[in-house]
């Protein structure tokens, strides 16, 4: 009876699935997916965002938010850094995109699929050049192949060769395949993949221009271009390829206003070219518990990190003096889960943000006013609750502003002197007059800032369960990765490096300028409106571009979206712009009252430029201890 | 009369060269005498003629034995040969015939029928009734009486003129005639060459358990039971003689009645076992092949005894389960303190300075344990049967988390005719548990100044504290007036069945031929329901419900051939041959759903639920895989001296790849019983010594099904409201996937002193195993995770003793025994994947142990002024803990470099040595037992107070457990500070703060009992055995570090994994002390009773 000794599993799929024509679908599947782990992750976000001059580290932070910072509170290694999760993730979609180009053919699969695989096998491999320099094309079984063959050591290749082999080609070979629309709902399309071929040319033409001298690794000998080709001839490239699309956006189109882009009922609009993506109605679709998610991926949780703790101590009184928490942790937008993780700078509500009036970007990137929504939480519904007693002992009721950060720092505000004097249990101070507590802009603070909130939970039931909502569940929301605006800044970036055609810099900056003076709703107001100051916004470009100016831009539109590091480091203006930065650092809230604005010191060193390979992936090489310390980049 | 037709017989015999033995067998045809001879007396093949007609037996016996140096004499029809200076006694008295009649009964009064007895010398006898009772008639007067019955001692008992005689008979115990249990076969111990360890089941029956790894906690040298949950209904890991296994199962083989046991160890109800044999070294397992390689346990179950009249037993014990300690948190004075100094949180909306909650005590209370068993045992002429029935219920001092157990099992063997014989065993248990998913993490994290209850004195469902933290306010009230918003309820059916057939082959004498069948049966099915809200920080968490079944059926049949002999009396053959064939089929299925309309419903009916429904396939499970073996034992022993064994078998394992899935190993062992030498004759104080000494292989292919194949895992997705299901190669293929194989080398010294008032085993091994089955993680480089090769190598060696010792024999109603065993055990792993010396990711490294912890070191806290804080801890403060740095320094003695990554360190876990001890005084009916264990160094993890479990986090966000901390006027602190440095929401290094010295002696139970006397009352009312004892478990610990330190019990209670906050730092195999059901101190009272 030797057929007791055949196996046959009945449960799962073995590697060979992948030969099949539905093997290979899934394998696609597995590329959007995979998103999740590194798109909607607090962790990758912190990775991105902290160190640069979006945010510093939060109230709660821990060592690994510290060491992102640079700021001397922590020191960034191969075993704390959280960029290990983008080494860990990016390969096994590089790996997956690998079998289906390489089975796919013969199984039977469309080109078109097999686009998709290559435009994520693209990308993945440019977030890994960006943040590690050179990586490995061959996973075990060759250069760009499926690896079937366990193998403990790896080979870096150069920077000029991953753009020059994998990039590249797969993102032309995408472009050439891909549909205009996208076969389901968020999959790639041929405008996505000329979003990303202008954005590697533009990488890599500042990685061959260099201008700060900046080292790679793998070491070169000089930065030459494999096909021979200069630093400008690829600026040009890449303002060749974003006009392109700019001009060919396929089904794609501008949202009417800034604010429409990233409202959570508006989701998965004509403007959002990649997401990963998320559902309100499956948990086990989602990736995550819609009660409790403990802070993992693959849900998306990275919105609470930017997130003060609102709901902690913010108080106001019931008529017989008993404090309660008037704004509670919510699952909307404008609130969410506090982790408070990550603090938002002074500067970047002073400069970057400078503009509150006609720009409508700042009031469509943070929450500033938090309204008060106790009687969501049923211990409270009772009429004793109905009114409470807040700045100057004077009467809020449901939605009424608690407290708000003020645009523009005033001499009338009166902060508390001491703790015990601390009604509102934050900090806040008070404006004559005024029900609500008030925080200036200067008296931003590592305990309290304005929440990131184009990020926060959006649940479409929600407004009629007239609850609080799940705060702790994941937020179900697409995280958003790539959108059509970014061809404008892109296409204006490579212009300001010397690229020309049919439109300037200036011209394609205030495509977007124009749409952020468009206002069709106030987040601060919480009301519709509907003002145009698109010529005001105009009126405003300045004559000449730089790329600080860019950068500026870059910002408002796409703030905390993880974009950030990314673009300081591209551009090698990261030490420039975020060498230093203000925050009042309140250690605690017993001293939260202490509005200490203090200016902080970043020590980044041209090494910091490269992310250092994570140490479990030196721990699992079968390598000499030689060849791991080679491996790893300068530094760490 | 028979005497008078003896002496008239005569005979007729033409036979030439015919050998002695030859002429007495012809004898015997043509008459009814019987011979009695001895071959060591004469020739008995001498050949002789004989021409002999119309001949006495005398003269045939003449002409036969000639001139040999014999005589003879005939008794009735008994001829007896003996040598000439043989003084008969019935030559030299008078033979006065009588007759006699008694009883005959065992050591539990119970009548003993078909006992053999006979008149001493004489074929005269007679066997006893189902009462008990014999008479013998004809006898001498001055005859002794031989009373013999399997299983019991002999007894010879002289007439003495009386005509009633009544015997007890003891069951034959711990001797040279004790038989023990080696696979395939019994041996007689004095017999046995490889390493089997004997458990005496009656003894081990005295003290009430709760399933067979708590019985053998502490009792086998070399076998370490380790408590992996706290829970009720949790059995124990098993560890004999160490761990090799990397990623293949560490378990050893239980073998129940026969055969491969597929099911849980806790279907298996202690009372049930009838005798327990481990054996320990491959020259004792190799006969189980890949499936004995981590030790084999050899369980028998109750039988019946042929003849024997039915018997009734009940045993019985119910117990009250008390808190051994509580959870060393903070009360409310320390609480408040702690906050203020560490100055990062303030009183959150339910917290107050004066309130002190022990949330603890809202929680916890006494609970009860229960057991019956209820036996019936019995027999025939010709065949014997048992069955039984069985409960078990155990409750923790959690709310709702009990286990429940009915059990119920028989067993028959039947002979039929002279040759066959056939018969089964069944086992069959459902099992019920409870509540097993509850945590206690809430009630230990929220603080002692968190008030329960409302205004109104209703209490509270969450509470908010620090004003962070939102928890889920877990009480005993609270939680039992959930009533249908919350079940966790675990149920198991198995059924555990052996058939068998025996032929014992016509014409050759010792040759059978046996027939095992083994079909087993389990099923699981588990259902959890969650409410809306219910222990969810938030009220309006959807409701939850999952369901939960697995099936598992299991077919073995063995052929079996034996030879089993004694030639001469002094040769003894005995030979196994089998060929095997076993498959298992697994199958399993997890659906849950979410938004159940109604609590009553529960998990009874998902397809109610108004969200979604979820059929995760990474849940589902199936697999089927089989083993095929062919193995052959020889065993020889001269004159009980000098013994050899050789095995060799071969196995087939269908979960390795096609070309590398067979393997065939040897073992051998020999024993030589130096006490059986003459030159010993003159050492009285030795009365046994027994050298012996094994080699073995055994091989591991206890991997997951399909390892060999790779693996895909899905990922689910959603392109807007469109579901996807992706996939990713998870594991790759491995086609050259072989076995894992280890080699074992055993020295053994069995020796008996005094009398064999004191006996004991001195046993060293070392064990060295081979292509490790291991899943190797890869580089994330690969793009995959893993997969399964045969990579690495490992090694223990170790020493054991156990010791055992009458200190008094029935001294004026007095008996007292003691028992101590002592063992240690070197784990290595000699090698990994090929040049490489560390996995830092799986934390093994060449040249240390299996399981150890790789982690800074701390040695202290620092304090200003402290050498080159500055150069190591550039962001540090006092009052922050100081790890070990293991750097270089500079010329000026300063450290080069900062503490980082590369001064974590390699801390061992194994302890030193460790054993067992049990004792057992006994004062005429009284009897008091005491067993305990003990563990001399290793290191113990405790999570509630490294930074994994959150409860040390000593910032006052939640409660913490009471330690000393570091203040500036405490500053020789073990503790760091308060609010000083952190990593995360826990001090910097805080998991160097969660490990203890394991050091501990336990004494686990003391059980006083009484024996009734069988007279009087019991007699009247048919009983033939009635005790009573009353038992503590747990009473107390001694020489424990950590139990000084937080007052608990040293024992872990969880996986690595399991019972903390942060549940990814340790592997599973790395058991640690975490939040789970917190340890109890039990009191017991419990009955024996026989009828």
């Amino acid at each position: 009876c030797s057929d007791i000794l055949d196996e046959t599993p009945r449960a799962t799929f073995t590697p060979e699935y992948f030969k099949t024509q539905e093997g290979a679908e899934g394998g696609l599947t597995y590329l959007y997916s995979n998103l999740r782990y590194m798109f909607g992750n607090g962790y990758f976000l912190n990775a991105y965002e902290t160190g640069t001059d979006e945010y510093t580290y939060g109230f709660s932070a821990d060592e690994q938010f510290k060491a992102m910072d640079f700021s001397g509170a922590g020191v960034l290694t191969s075993a704390n850094s959280n960029t290990s999760i983008t080494w860990e993730y990016a390969f096994k979609s590089i790996n997956t995109a690998n079998g289906i180009i390489q089975y796919g053919t013969d199984a039977g699969v469309s080109d078109a699929l097999i686009a998709e695989a290559k435009f994520f096998r693209a990308f993945n491999y440019f977030l890994l050049v960006q943040t590690f320099g050179g990586v490995p094309l061959d996973l075990g079984s060759g250069e760009l192949a499926f690896n079937t063959s366990p193998s403990r050591t790896s080979v870096r290749n150069t920077v000029a060769e991953v753009y020059t082999t994998a990039i590249f080609p797969d993102l032309l070979d995408a472009i050439d395949n891909l549909p205009d629309e996208g076969r389901a709902t968020g999959t790639a399309t041929t405008t996505l993949a000329r979003l990303f071929l202008a954005k590697a040319y533009l990488t890599y033409a500042w990685w061959l221009e260099n201008p700060n001298n900046i080292a790679t690794y793998p070491v070169v000998d000089s930065r030459t271009d494999p096909d021979g080709q200069s630093a400008s001839w690829y600026f040009q490239e890449a303002y060749n390829v974003a006009v392109t699309a700019i001009d060919n956006p396929g089904p794609f189109s501008l949202q009417t206003s800034f604010y429409q882009v990233h409202v959570g009922s508006n989701d998965r609009h004509s403007e959002m070219l990649l997401y990963a993506d998320h559902t309100e109605d499956s948990e086990y679709y989602d990736g995550s518990s819609h009660s409790y998610n403990s802070g993992s991926a693959p849900g998306n949780f990275a919105a609470w990190f930017p997130n003060w703790n609102y709901s902690g101590n913010l108080t106001s009184y019931t008529s017989s003096g008993s404090a309660l928490i008037s704004t509670q942790r919510e699952e909307a937008q404008p609130y969410g889960r506090p982790w408070s993780r990550m603090s938002t700078p002074i500067g970047v509500f002073e400069e970057t943000f400078a503009d509150k009036t006609y720009d409508s970007r700042y009031d469509g990137t943070f929450n500033t006013v938090f309204r008060g929504n106790w009687q969501k939480n049923s211990s409270y519904s009772g009429s004793d609750y109905d009114v409470l007693y807040n700045a100057n002992d004077l009467p809020v009721v449901m939605g009424d502003p608690v407290l708000t950060f003020l645009g523009e720092d005033s001499s009338d505000i009166t902060y508390p002197s001491s703790s015990s004097d601390d009604k509102s249990g934050m900090g806040a101070g008070t404006l004559p007059g005024r029900a609500d507590w008030v925080v200036g802009p200067s008296a931003i603070s590592r305990f309290a800032w304005p929440t990131l909130w184009k990020l926060g939970p959006y649940v479409s039931t929600h407004e009629q369960d007239g609850g609080l909502g799940s705060p702790n569940s994941g937020i179900t929301r697409p995280f958003p990765i790539a959108k059509l605006s970014e061809l404008y800044l892109v296409a204006a970036e490579a212009a300001v490096k010397g690229a020309s055609g049919t439109y300037s810099a200036v011209d394609l900056v205030n495509v977007l300028r124009a749409r952020a003076g468009v206002w069709t709703y106030s987040n601060s107001d919480a009301s519709d409106v509907s003002v145009d100051y698109s010529s005001e916004m105009i009126a405003n470009t300045p004559s000449s571009i730089t790329i600080d100016y860019i950068l500026a831009e870059r910002s408002r539109e796409f703030f905390g979206e993880g974009y950030r590091w990314l673009d300081l480091v591209r551009t090698q203006k990261w030490g420039e712009l975020a060498g230093e930065f203000d925050i009042c650092s309140d250690a605690s809230k017993e001293n939260a009252h202490v509005h200490d604005r203090e200016t902080y010191s970043r020590t980044i060193s041209e090494q910091d430029y490269l992310r250092p390979i994570p140490s479990s992936q030196i721990d699992g090489l079968e390598m000499s201890d030689t060849e791991k310390e080679a491996y790893q980049n300068p530094g760490y | 009369t028979a005497s008078s037709f003896s002496q008239q017989a005569k005979f007729n015999l033409q036979l030439k060269n015919t050998t002695i033995k030859d002429v007495l067998d012809e004898l015997k045809s043509q008459s009814d005498y019987q011979f009695f001879y001895s071959n060591d007396d004469f020739d008995v093949s001498r050949r002789v003629d004989v021409d002999l007609n119309n001949a006495s037996i005398e003269n045939v016996l003449e002409q036969i034995l000639g001139d040999m140096d014999v005589s003879y004499k005939i008794v009735d029809k008994s001829v007896i040969i003996s040598k000439s200076d043989v003084v008969w006694s019935f030559d030299q008295q008078q033979q006065q015939i009588v007759s006699v009649s008694g009883t005959v009964s065992d050591a539990t009064g119970q009548p003993l029928p078909g006992v053999t007895v006979v008149e001493k010398g004489t074929t005269n006898g007679t066997i006893t009734d189902f009462d008990g009772n014999y008479i013998l008639k004809n006898i001498s007067g001055a005859s002794t009486l031989i009373f013999s019955f399997v299983g019991m001692e002999n007894i010879e008992m002289p007439l003495d003129g009386r005509s009633q005689i009544d015997v007890v008979m003891q069951e034959q115990t711990i001797g040279l005639e004790e038989v023990v249990a080696i696979g395939y076969g019994v041996q007689r111990k004095e017999e046995v060459t490889g390493s089997v360890s004997s458990v005496d089941a009656e003894q081990m029956k005295e003290i009430p358990a709760a399933n067979v790894s708590q019985a053998l906690q502490g009792r086998v040298s070399g076998v370490q039971m380790t408590q992996t949950s706290s829970k009720p209904g949790a059995s124990m890991q098993i560890r004999i003689r160490g761990t090799r296994s990397l990623n293949a199962s560490n378990d050893p083989l239980i073998v129940l009645d026969g055969i491969p046991f597929a099911g849980s160890i806790n279907d298996i109800s202690p009372s049930d076992i009838k005798t327990l044999e481990i054996l320990k070294d491959a020259s004792a397992t190799a006969i189980y092949g890949s499936r004995g390689a981590n030790g084999v346990i050899i369980i028998t179950t109750n039988k019946g005894k042929m003849g024997q009249k039915a018997t009734v037993t009940y045993d019985s014990y119910v117990g009250l389960k008390t808190l051994f300690s509580k959870y060393p948190m903070m009360g409310s004075s320390d609480f408040i303190k702690l906050r203020e100094y560490a100055g990062l949180y303030s009183n959150g909306s339910d917290e107050s300075d004066d309130v002190s909650t022990d949330w603890q005590d809202l929680l916890f209370k006494n609970s009860m344990v229960t057991s019956h068993d209820v036996g019936v045992s019995g027999g025939t002429e010709t065949g014997n049967y048992s069955f039984g029935i069985g409960y078990y219920k155990d409750e923790a001092l959690v709310p709702e988390q009990n286990y429940t157990r009915f059990s119920i099992r028989s067993s028959l063997d039947q002979r039929i005719g002279d040759h066959v014989k056939v018969g089964f065993s069944t086992n069959s248990n459902y099992s019920i548990t409870n509540g097993s998913d509850f945590s206690l993490y809430n009630t230990l994290a929220t603080t002692p100044i968190t008030d329960p209850y409302n205004e109104d004195g209703s209490l509270k469902t969450r509470v908010n504290v620090a004003g962070i933290d939102d928890m889920y306010s877990y009480t005993r009230e609270g939680i039992k007036s959930l009533g249908d918003a919350w079940v966790n309820k675990s149920l198991a059916f198995g059924s555990y069945n052996t058939i068998y057939g025996e032929l014992a082959i016509p014409g050759v004498e010792g040759l059978k031929y046996r027939l095992n069948i083994g079909l087993n049966f389990r099923t699981t099915n588990d259902g959890d329901y969650t409410g809306e809200g219910v222990f969810n920080s938030s009220e309006s968490a959807a409701s939850v419900a999952t369901i939960g079944n697995s099936l598992t059926t299991n077919w073995a049949v063995e052929n079996l051939v034996t030879y089993d002999r004694v030639f001469n009396n002094k040769h003894n053959f005995n030979f196994v041959g089998l060929y095997s064939a076993e498959q298992t089929h697994y199958h399993s299925s997890v659906v849950s759903a979410t938004g159940i309309p109604s609590d009553q419903f529960q998990f009874y009916n998902l397809g109610q639920a108004t969200d979604e429904i979820t059929i995760d396939p990474d849940q589902q499970g199936y697999y089927e895989a089989g083993l095929k073996s062919l193995m052959a034992r020889a065993m020889y022993s001269y004159n009980g001296k000098y013994m050899l064994s050789l095995a060799v078998r071969s196995d087939w394992s269908s979960r390795l790849s096609p070309s590398n899935n067979n393997h065939t190993y040897p073992a051998v062992s020999a024993g030589w019983n130096i006490g059986e030498e003459n030159f010993m004759g003159n050492l009285k104080a030795v009365d046994r010594l027994k050298l012996r000494v094994g080699y073995g292989q055994t091989s591991n292919q206890s991997v997951d099904p399909y390892s060999t194949l790779g693996l895909l895992s899905s990922s689910p997705y959603n392109y807007g409201s469109q579901y996807v299901t992706g996939y990713y190669v998870s594991e790759l293929a491995n086609d050259n996937l072989g076995w894992e194989y280890s080699e074992t080398y055993n020295v053994g010294l069995d020796f008996g002193l005094a009398n064999s008032r004191i006996t004991g085993t001195m046993e060293y091994y070392i064990q060295k195993t081979k292509d490790i089955l291991f899943d190797v993680s890869l580089p994330s480089t690969s793009g995959v995770e893993s997969y399964t090769a045969n990579i690495g190598r490992s090694q223990n060696k170790g020493f054991e003793l156990s010791l055992n010792g009458v200190i008094m024999e029935d001294h004026n109603g007095w008996t007292w025994d003691a028992g101590i065993n002592i063992y240690a055990n070197r784990n290595k792993l000699t090698g990994l994947a090929s040049g490489v010396e560390r996995d830092e990711s799986n934390w093994w490294f060449v040249g240390h142990p299996i399981d150890v912890v790789y982690d800074y070191k701390k040695i202290g806290i620092w304090n200003e002024g402290d050498a080159n804080m500055s150069v190591l801890e550039p962001n540090g403060q006092a009052g922050d803990i100081k790890v070990e740095y293991t750097g270089d320094y500079n010329e000026d003695g300063t450290p080069t470099r900062q503490i980082n990554t590369d001064d974590r360190q390699i801390i061992d876990l194994e302890p030193t040595f460790q054993g067992g001890f049990s004792t057992r005084v006994a004062y005429k009916n009284v009897d008091l037992s005491v067993v305990g264990d003990f563990k001399s160094g290793g290191k113990l993890i405790s999570t509630l107070y490294s930074s994994n479990g959150y409860l040390n986090m000593l910032t006052g966000r939640r409660n913490n457990v009471d330690v000393d901390y570091w203040t500036e006027s405490n500053t020789d602190a073990k503790y760091p500070k308060p609010g000083g440095t952190l990593a995360g929401d826990n001090p910097k290094y805080g998991s160097t703060l969660g490990y203890f010295d394991a050091s501990y002696l336990k004494v686990r139970t003391i059980t006083l009992g009484y024996n009734f006397s069988r007279d009087g009352w019991l007699k009247d009312a048919g009983i033939n055995k009635l005790r009573l004892y009353f038992t503590v478990q747990n009473p107390f610990v001694l020489f424990s570090p950590y139990n000084k330190e937080s007052g608990g019990d040293p024992e872990t209670n969880s996986y690595g994994d399991e019972n903390q906050a942060v549940s990814t730092s340790y592997a599973k195999r790395l058991l640690v002390i975490g939040t789970n059901s917190p340890s109890t101190r039990n009191f017991l009272f419990g009955i024996n009773l026989t009828f």
